[in-house]
């Protein structure tokens, strides 16, 4: 199992750096603009609309973004709980644990392309 | 220099392995002049105090890299560390993460086999099969300086192995090769003389190598030659996903 793992670390780590990234770039703006700016008044109220945020988010580009945003940060936060159970003396467990925790994130990642193309 | 001398309790780890079953601290009242380093207290001890004390130490200016030491709980090079940052009593033990020989002095036999797993030599494409014969002729590499900094910081490395002390991951998995011999082949990948990249990249794809590192940055917090190990270690694992990709898409051999 660990063999397998080390593998395929080359595609872990790959998509672990995207969610990084998107983690803490992407979201940071989308909670900047749903969570602050429409409720602040920054910008106007119906600037995201369900019509309007309907249209964004089923362009092609709007799914993609969504898929992104979702899975991204799944991979990156498995990848996290792996080096945290290697950081508590884990080694042995390593084969399991990351196993279940990469199959949970894969698992919401096919979620996240249903939920994408259901849109 | 404002500083006046001063006395200091030093605790010091003794172990003589023939005697000990484990490590114990001594103590040791050091009078200290003004600009000491915690070197020159450790010596101190050793040619005033007790003379059967071990420990390695060599060029006290931070070139050598023999004398590193745990000062109270930190991975230090104690010939860079003045008494100045700390108070009137220091610990001094042998840097973590290490079997202890004696006192001070620890077991770094295994740390040399990492060193040399990433081939840390120039390796020529041409030279394997010929042109060695000729190898006067063909006169030095030139480089320029844009080519000689992208990698000159990872070639400061002094092996001290403070970072080796201070890497949580080699705490927990002794095997890991660790910060500075993979700063090391990252040396070598990022030298434009060098045409080795694909062979140390599948070294640094195999067990306990880059993919090991946790990013926890502790190596180049601890540095004393501002190496930034970490930095290296995850450019080494970008460049090792990047020649993983290429292998998916080119022949072996063709990029």
């Amino acid at each position: 199992m660990k063999q397998l793992l080390l593998k395929i670390e080359p595609i872990i780590w790959l998509l672990f750096g995207a969610g990084l990234s998107i983690g803490t770039m992407l979201l940071t703006g989308f909670v900047l603009v749903v969570g602050l700016a429409i409720p602040l008044g920054w910008v106007p109220a119906d600037a995201l609309d369900y019509e309007r945020a309907h249209a964004l988010a089923s362009n092609l580009i709007g799914r993609l973004f969504l898929l992104g945003l979702i899975a991204l940060p799944l991979w990156k936060g498995a990848h996290h709980l792996r080096s945290i159970s290697l950081d508590f003396g884990g080694e042995s467990r390593d084969g399991a644990v990351g196993s279940l925790l990469y199959l949970l994130a894969a698992a919401g990642s096919v979620a996240g392309i249903v939920a994408v193309i259901r849109i | 220099m404002s500083e006046g001398k001063k006395t200091i309790k030093l605790e010091i780890t003794r172990f003589d392995p023939d005697v000990d079953e484990v490590p114990k601290t001594e103590e040791y009242e050091v009078p200290t002049e003004p600009g000491w380093k915690v070197l020159d207290a450790v010596n101190y001890v050793k040619d005033h105090l007790d003379p059967s004390l071990s420990h390695r130490w060599s060029c006290r200016m931070a070139v050598c890299g023999s004398c590193g030491m745990m000062v109270n709980g930190e991975p230090k090079l104690t010939c860079k560390t003045s008494l100045d940052e700390y108070g009137d009593s220091i610990k001094v033990e042998p840097l973590a993460n290490f079997p202890i020989v004696r006192d001070l002095v620890v077991e770094i036999d295994g740390f040399m086999d990492k060193f040399k797993s990433v081939k840390p030599w120039i390796i020529r494409a041409k030279e394997r099969a010929e042109d060695m014969e000729n190898l006067n002729e063909r006169g030095t590499y030139s480089q320029s300086p844009d080519e000689l900094s992208a990698f000159k910081q990872f070639s400061m490395c002094i092996n001290c192995l403070l970072c080796y002390s201070a890497c949580p991951v080699v705490a927990n998995e002794p095997e890991f090769i660790g910060p500075a011999a993979i700063a090391l082949g990252h040396r070598y990948n990022t030298d434009s003389r060098d045409e080795g990249a694909a062979e140390r990249n599948e070294v640094f794809r195999g067990e306990g190598t880059v993919f090991s590192c946790s990013f926890a940055n502790e190596c180049s917090e601890v540095c004393p030659k501002n190496v930034d190990p970490a930095s290296a270690v995850n450019q080494a694992k970008l460049g090792a996903v990047v020649d993983w990709a290429k292998g998916l898409i080119l022949p072996r051999g063709g990029a």
